[in-house]
């Protein structure tokens, strides 16, 4: 991924949809938010010298130079031609993250024999191509297959159900 | 002839039956890692670790290694029958590889890499072994000054590597040197950006972060990004390469080999550099540069060989100096640190059949490889055919449960969906990820070895630029660094990258 180009073997793959704004122009802005987080919460922590370092002085110094840094590419996005800004999807993220944290919230509560087919299902509807009925028998399947897997012949301390 | 008997005692340790066994497992799931695209084997090494605390540590470490050497393996075959890189090192593969597979020569592509990947990894853990007694020695006249400039090397390396523009790459070191200054410090014990939640006061856990970025943002990335897969459907044909394309490959071979092995070594790069190298190499070197690209068997020998020696070379740096090259290497240190080993110069005195076991087991594990794979390529072609949207969340729950079951909490999978978000938002801006996680697993080492070199020389920062050795890896950091910014240069750089 070039500066000049939209197009190539980027990180975002094939060619998307753009927003009409500098991709780097939003990459600074995201950059300067997250050092001044970490600045934020770094601000408090004694500096300590040189000679002695405390524990605030590396992430504060680091937090300022991915701000400056930030800034800098803030500048550059601002040039004409730059490459634009792809455009966001909700579908993919929020099915798919949305399963892990579905896996999180259940496999403690009710066991891998639900949480396991629930993230599953979840995260299948990310999918462009969603079938039901397939979805619904390949995750029991797959679950069943983990258990085996993971519980019966690794024997690790993963809760299967929990409700006896 | 301290070599010979040490790696003698290596294969008394690696030919055990259970060590065969897991050996065998590893290189098996790192194949089958390495064909599916868009698992990488530091999600699978991060989903498997769990599965190897109930082994000892000598197995656990020859299994993990197995997948490793197996994915780059697997990737080719992906590379080439698909058109896909099964893993980042096989892209170059692609370029010829897929060429002589629709040329009907798929059989000979494959078995071309295969052999070509074997004397690859021949060579590759005959050096490890006669390089690991001078590099230890040399390890333990490293100050923390040293340390620190090395890593400061592999981190400028990494950032040239990385694709696109370098400026980006270097915000990511930043950032990744930033997240692992989370949790507790290290000299004064106090709590640093912890938000109070407890799971962080140990600093933020790298497989979380390692399997959301990669794993997990690929897999939304891949789901925005539907591939066309343009699998084979001419027959494989044989696979014994003949005469003619054995006396073509050898040359390449032998220089992708070398290229690769050497790449391998330098801290930032592992095996993803060699490849590229080497094919831009062979098809210098040709007589007739306008075949590549067109199925030219160059192309796929060098560049597969390449990426094999520098899987394997990349452990040197892990085994002798106990800093992490690459992510997967990161890892490595996690499933040693889990099994009670530091890892460091040390190692091989302290823990001798773990070291020479371990090199052992890898010109095993490529023995394996060969004779497994080349029978078993009809297998994958059909795993191939598996439709993503039912091998998505079948690679998610594996990725779930690896995360739970590293500490049975759940926060940790709470983590991994979060990282998989940043991991999003970092692709949709432009931001190869690979810098940042590097800056993440060399953070908490450099900050410790930069304060104890400030310590040792009282507050000043010219003790990095008056020990020699010191001196010498920041001049060769920095010149790698205006090397990669020459406009010739860095034009260059794009080809290979958009190649």
């Amino acid at each position: 991924m070039t500066d000049s180009s939209t197009t190539g073997s980027g990180p975002a793959g094939s060619p998307n949809k753009t927003y009409n704004v500098s991709q780097d122009l939003c990459g600074g802005l995201f950059l300067i938010a997250v050092a001044a987080f970490f600045y934020w919460k770094a601000f408090p922590l004694p500096l300590g010298s040189l000679r002695a370092m405390g524990p605030g002085m590396l992430p504060v110094t680091i937090a300022v130079l991915l701000a400056v840094g930030g800034i800098i590419l803030v500048l550059l996005g601002l040039r004409d031609g730059t490459a634009r800004q792809e455009t966001w999807h909700l579908r993919g993220p929020f099915f798919v993250l949305g399963g892990v944290i579905v896996f999180a919230l259940l496999i403690r509560t009710a066991g891998l024999a639900i949480a396991g087919p629930a993230s599953m299902i979840f995260a299948s509807m990310g999918s462009d191509e969603f079938y039901w009925k397939e979805s619904i028998i390949f995750s029991i399947c797959m679950t069943i297959g983990c258990i085996f897997l993971f519980k019966t012949a690794l024997q690790l301390p993963i809760p299967i159900f929990t409700f006896f | 002839m301290d070599l010979v008997t040490n790696l003698a005692h290596g294969f008394g340790v690696a030919l055990s039956l259970q060590n065969l066994g897991l050996c065998f497992v590893g290189c098996m799931v790192g194949t089958l890692i390495g064909v599916l695209p868009g698992v990488g084997p530091v999600a699978t090494i991060a989903m498997l670790l769990p599965i190897t605390f109930g082994l000892p540590p000598v197995g656990a470490l020859i299994m993990l290694a197995g997948i490793y050497y197996g994915a780059q393996y697997g990737g080719s075959t992906t590379a080439i029958l698909v058109n896909i890189p099964g893993e980042a090192t096989s892209v170059v593969t692609t370029l010829d590889g897929h060429q002589m597979a629709k040329q009907g020569r798929a059989g000979i592509a494959l078995g071309v890499a295969a052999i070509g990947s074997f004397f690859a990894g021949c060579v590759a853990t005959v050096f490890i072994a006669a390089l690991a007694q001078p590099l230890t020695k040399l390890a333990q006249l490293f100050g923390p000054a040293e340390y620190f400039s090395l890593m400061v090397m592999g981190l400028v390396f990494s950032t040239v590597l990385a694709r696109g523009s370098i400026f980006k790459a270097i915000l990511m070191v930043l950032l990744g040197l930033l997240l692992a200054t989370v949790g507790t410090d290290l000299e004064t014990g106090q709590e640093r950006m912890t938000l109070g939640i407890q799971s962080l006061s140990d600093g933020i856990d790298f497989a979380p972060l390692a399997m959301g970025i990669f794993g997990f943002s690929e897999i939304v990335k891949n789901l925005e990004n539907p591939e066309a897969r343009d699998v084979v459907r001419n027959k494989i044909g044989r696979l014994l390469p003949g005469w003619e394309d054995i006396k073509q490959s050898i040359m390449p071979v032998l220089r992708g080999t070398f290229i690769g092995g050497l790449l391998g070594i330098l801290p930032g790069s592992g095996a993803v550099l060699g490849p590229f190298a080497s094919y831009a190499i062979e098809k210098k070197v040709a007589k007739d540069p306008s075949r590549f690209g067109k199925g030219a068997i160059e192309g796929v020998a060098g560049p597969e060989s390449a990426n094999n020696a520098g899987a394997q070379t990349s452990f040197i740096p892990l085994l002798t100096l106990g800093i992490p090259p690459n992510a997967v290497m990161a890892l490595m240190v996690g499933a040693m640190t889990i099994h009670g080993i530091i890892p460091g110069p040390q190692v091989m005195t302290k823990n001798p059949d773990l070291f020479w076991g371990m090199i052992a087991s890898m010109w095993i594990g490529n023995l394996m490889l060969v004779i497994i794979n080349l029978p078993m390529v009809g297998m994958w072609v059909k795993l191939l055919k598996v439709p993503y949207r039912m091998m998505f969340p079948a690679i998610g729950i594996f990725c779930c449960i690896g995360i739970y079951s590293i500490n049975n909490a759940s926060e940790d999978v709470l983590f991994t969906a979060f990282f998989g978000f940043v991991g999003y938002v970092l692709l949709k801006f432009g931001f190869e990820p690979a810098p940042m996680l590097l800056g993440f697993v060399l953070g908490k080492l450099m900050e410790e070895k930069l304060r104890q070199a400030l310590i040792l020389s009282r507050g000043s920062f010219t003790t990095f630029i008056e020990r020699p050795v010191s001196l010498g890896l920041l001049i060769l950091a920095v010149v790698i660094l205006l090397l990669a910014l020459l406009p010739s240069f860095s034009k260059q750089r794009e080809e290979v990258f958009t190649e």
